[in-house]
């Protein structure tokens, strides 16, 4: 009986284990597959590149999956393609080195001038706290009742 | 036959350009009055907008005042100014 | 090829030699307007006086600007005369059209190759040049600056049509029957107006551009003149808002991928103006207002000007591949030089009059609406350069490492697509802030109902399904969220916005509230024009958010076969061929099925044009609020011969095109001029002021 229950529980343990390899296979194909582009010329995404008679698609797909069924890592699968195809198969520079100045400079520029924005708001802010404080520099002495309310009347909403 | 209808299309264009019956170009330069005029109006319409915008709520009773004490102190000055420069016409 | 063409007008091809002529007449002209203009204008504002007097000069130059006007259309009217009367003489017509032709395609030819676009280009640049001339008195001077500063432009697209890419040049081989056709993926009825369309906005911006140029060299007294290019602005944008989404459209329903935007470099080139005109309607409004950003606004709106110019470089010069097909010739370095010249002439006037550009005013709070319109700004810049920075980097890339790279969407996607939600949120958070400075307090009750909005809306959202945790493709599912869920609280906060300024005025009018409403907008089209262009923003955010649910299916499809998705059930009825002059069609016939009930029959085909021997899908749509039905025949198995069909629910985006739609209300509204409210007060009468004297710069 226990032996029996042991033996149920290992294989359901492997069946377990064997789903979930299947769905992560599933997983990594989906993810490295929408990684990489078609050679065709159509600048599609690889997997979602199924035009009828694509020359290129359907052997770069069955590779891949023949990679990811070979058990390769991520970084390896997208160096072998690289290596074989260019570096264009890589739907984004991923290969380290310069192709992440790619990535780096629009974040760097955005986080500079996000800085930079907010020290010329500060600094802008400083100045003119004075200004609002009191009376405005430009006029030297308050205006008549009559002056305010002529500019009371043209400008009711 | 081609070169005939560009040689008059030339013809008239030609005339039309070189052959300027009244001469339009004529707009006196830009005073200081007229500068002060687009002020007035621009300082006008942020009062406006100031006082729209109290009224939807969008400032406190204490911050309008002063907003709108600033804007008419420089509405004021413009105006000022306005008077001294434009000659009056009764 | 370009041995067998010459520019060179032969005396048996009336058309053409009158084509050829007229440009030549308006490059004529043009260099007359350009010459004539500069030094009329040099001579007023240094006083001196030549043997003409400067404003009869400047009259001439002006005049002659109106007549280059003519001439262009009339090389234009040359260039499609010769389309419908199949010149084949002629070997752009030859190249681009046939004699099968639909004739709306026949006049699309105008714009369907290098040389024609280039045409319809110098000719939309005179259309906007004659009615700047034709209003010229709203400021004499200034439209004068602008006049001269246009006609270089158009002195540019003149020479290059003149002397790089005639589009008369005959055709000097055997004399052909029949045309070769025009481009099957053109063949579609947006494609009639699309290219005019980008094309409209793209030259648009050049008014605004010549206007600010001219302000500036001019030193022009005080922002009125932003008030006169605003309608130029404004409608340059919209033409361009309308073109990239035509395009959209097209992509949508012609290419058969089942999206409609796929990050190409001309799809980048056309939506970078549109991030900085887009910049440069805003924060110019805290210049007008203001006097504020002063040098900020010229800067944006000589970028702008600079980036149409350089998308036309980028496709033209083949500097990037690019699936739209334009032959890549020697037109790039006319452009990239051009672009060097243009940039050294804002930058020298720049430097010139930049005192000229001080503020007047100063930021007064970090809560106001100005501050809103910075970091709008900041936004819409930063996503700009990111997406010229993706769209170049291949080409950097090259250089450095000496292999190309490429940019595809999955890198736009993760840049554009967290700043493409910051600027959604900007769009309700900005319309509730006041100008000048905004109490944390009026703050805190201002957002109270748009944040509820957004928390109700997620929570409702969570609940009916929507689980991006639980999703494979959980980003696009997070987003998706994000963007239903600040869309919500933005037009929560834009209708709030609404409904107190309608308060407002039905307190003082006691009228309804829909009366109040209208004579609120009338009374300042400009920002409820704005609002309702932000609500179009949201509707068209909330149809790409739709596209994290997309779901498709891809079948080969006997007699009676059929295949299910999404509740719809599409049975082959059959598949059959057809043909007529122009094609032969390869189509399938699919009944549509939604539970027992038919909804509809679909007939997605693949069209072989025969003169241009070449092959293209008609997808066949059907369209709904909540989901599009796209279904593409995608060929035949060879060995069976069944056709392919490939079957995709694309959520929403019914929603893009409404949303688009909204937006062109909006814009409408916002040109319409506002009606003032009644004044109790007087404004003080003008009189004669001839003898006061002349005001040199705006804060003097």
């Amino acid at each position: 009986m226990t032996r029996r229950r042991t033996y149920q529980l290992v294989v359901l343990f492997f069946a377990a284990l064997l789903a979930m390899g299947a769905a992560d296979a599933a997983g990594r194909f989906s993810s490295i597959g929408h990684k990489l582009v078609c050679t065709c010329g159509c600048t599609q995404i690889l997997v979602e590149c199924n035009h009828v008679g694509c020359p290129d698609s359907p052997k770069l797909i069955a590779e891949l999956r023949g990679k990811i069924a070979s058990g390769d890592g991520d970084t390896s699968i997208f160096n072998w393609f690289a290596a074989k195809y260019g570096p264009t198969v890589l739907a984004t520079p991923m290969r380290g080195g310069f192709d992440n100045v790619a990535w780096i400079v629009p974040v760097s520029l955005f986080l500079l001038a996000t800085l930079g924005t907010v020290y010329i708001v500060h600094r802008w802010n400083r100045r003119s706290q004075p200004a609002i404080a009191g009376v405005p520099s430009s006029t030297a002495q308050a205006p008549s009742d009559d002056l305010r309310d002529r500019i009371r009347r043209d400008t009711e909403y | 036959m081609g070169i005939l209808a560009g040689v008059v299309l030339l013809l008239i264009l030609f005339a039309y350009t070189f052959w300027p019956d009244e001469n339009p170009f004529v707009q006196r330069a830009k005073t200081r009055v007229d500068y002060l005029d687009e002020r007035r109006d621009v300082i006008y319409e942020n009062l406006r907008d100031l006082n729209f915008e109290y009224r939807a709520g969008k400032y406190p009773e204490e911050d309008y005042v002063t907003q709108r004490t600033s804007l008419e102190d420089e509405a004021a000055h413009v105006l000022a100014e306005i008077d001294t420069l434009r000659p009056l016409k009764r | 090829m370009n041995q067998q063409l010459t520019s060179a007008p032969v005396l048996s091809h009336p058309m053409p030699q009158f084509g050829s002529f007229a440009l030549l007449l308006a490059l004529m002209l043009s260099v007359y307007t350009l010459l004539a203009g500069s030094i009329a204008l040099w001579q007023m504002a240094y006083g001196r006086r030549g043997r003409i007097s400067p404003e009869k000069l400047a009259e001439t130059a002006r005049r002659a600007g109106i007549a280059s006007f003519i001439a262009v259309a009339s090389a234009a009217f040359a260039l499609v005369w010769a389309s419908f009367t199949n010149d084949y003489s002629v070997a752009y017509i030859l190249h681009h059209t046939n004699r099968d032709l639909n004739p709306a395609y026949k006049f699309s030819a105008l714009w369907s190759g290098q040389e024609g676009s280039l045409l319809l280009w110098a000719f939309l640049l005179s259309v906007y040049g004659f009615v700047l001339r034709l209003k010229h008195k709203v400021d004499v001077r200034l439209s004068a600056y602008a006049s001269t500063i246009l006609s270089s432009v158009q002195v540019f697209f003149l020479l290059i049509l003149v002397f790089a890419a005639p589009p008369f040049a005959l055709w000097q081989g055997a004399p052909q029957p029949d045309g070769f056709g025009l481009n099957p993926l053109l063949q579609y009825p947006e494609m009639v107006i699309h290219p005019p369309m980008l094309y409209f906005g793209y030259v648009g911006f050049a008014v605004p551009f010549a206007f600010a140029l001219g302000a500036l060299m001019m030193r022009y007294p005080g922002e009125k003149w932003i008030a006169i290019t605003r309608r130029w602005t404004m409608i340059a944008w919209l033409f361009l808002t309308c073109g990239i989404c035509l395009g959209m459209h097209w992509a949508y329903a012609v290419l058969g991928w089942g999206g409609y935007w796929g990050w190409d470099p001309v799809e980048n080139a056309s939506f970078l103006p549109w991030l900085t005109g887009t910049a440069f309607l805003h924060s110019v409004m805290m210049q007008e207002k203001r006097g504020m950003m002063k040098s900020w606004n010229v800067w944006l709106i000589f970028i702008t000007f600079l980036l149409t110019i350089l998308g036309t470089d980028l496709t033209r010069s083949g500097l990037v591949s690019s699936v739209h097909a334009f032959a890549q010739s020697s037109i790039g370095s006319w452009f990239t030089t051009f672009m060097v010249i243009v940039f050294a002439v804002c930058l020298f006037t720049y430097f010139l009059q930049r005192d000229h550009l001080k503020s007047e005013n100063k930021l007064e709070s970090v809560v106001s609406r100005e501050a809103s319109f910075l970091f709008n700004n900041l936004v819409l810049l930063a996503a700009c350069f990111t997406i010229l920075w993706g769209t170049l980097f291949p080409v950097l890339s090259e250089y450095v490492q000496g292999s190309k790279v490429t940019m595809g969407a999955p890198y736009f996607n993760r840049v554009a697509v967290p700043v493409g939600l910051f600027l959604l949120f900007l769009t309700g958070v900005g319309p509730l802030l006041a100008w000048r400075s905004t109490s944390l307090r009026s703050i805190r009750r201002n957002m109270i109902l748009p944040c509820i909005a957004v928390v109700f809306t997620a929570v409702v959202l969570i609940a009916f399904g929507v689980r991006p945790w639980k999703d494979d493709e959980a980003a696009g599912g997070i987003y998706a969220l994000l963007a239903f869920s600040i869309g919500a609280g933005v037009i929560t906060a834009i209708s709030s916005e609404f409904l107190r300024g309608a308060g407002v005025v039905r307190t003082q009018t006691r009228k309804n509230l829909l009366s109040s409403g209208i004579l609120l907008v009338r009374r300042n089209t400009r920002r409820y024009g704005g609002y309702l262009v932000h609500f179009g923003i949201v509707v068209l955010f909330a149809g790409l958010a739709g596209s994290a649910f997309k779901q498709e299916k891809e079948l080969e499809m006997g007699f009676g076969d059929s295949i299910e998705l999404s509740g719809y059930k599409l049975v082959c009825q059959s598949f059959t061929q057809d043909s007529n002059k122009n094609y032969d069609t390869d189509y399938a016939l699919l009944d549509v099925y939604k539970g027992t009930k038919k909804i509809t029959q679909l007939a997605p085909e693949k069209r072989f044009y025969n003169a241009s021997q070449t092959s293209s899908t008609m997808v066949a749509i059907h369209s709904t609020l909540a989901r599009d039905l796209y279904v593409v025949f995608e060929g035949r198995n060879p060995e069976t011969n069944r056709p392919i069909i490939r079957v995709i629910i694309n959520p929403l985006v019914s929603w893009i095109w409404i949303g688009v739609g909204i937006v062109v209300l909006g814009t409408f509204i916002a040109l319409a001029p506002s009606i003032r409210p009644a004044l109790t007060g007087s404004l003080t009468p003008k009189s004669e002021e001839r003898e006061l004297q002349p005001v040199a710069g705006g804060a003097a």
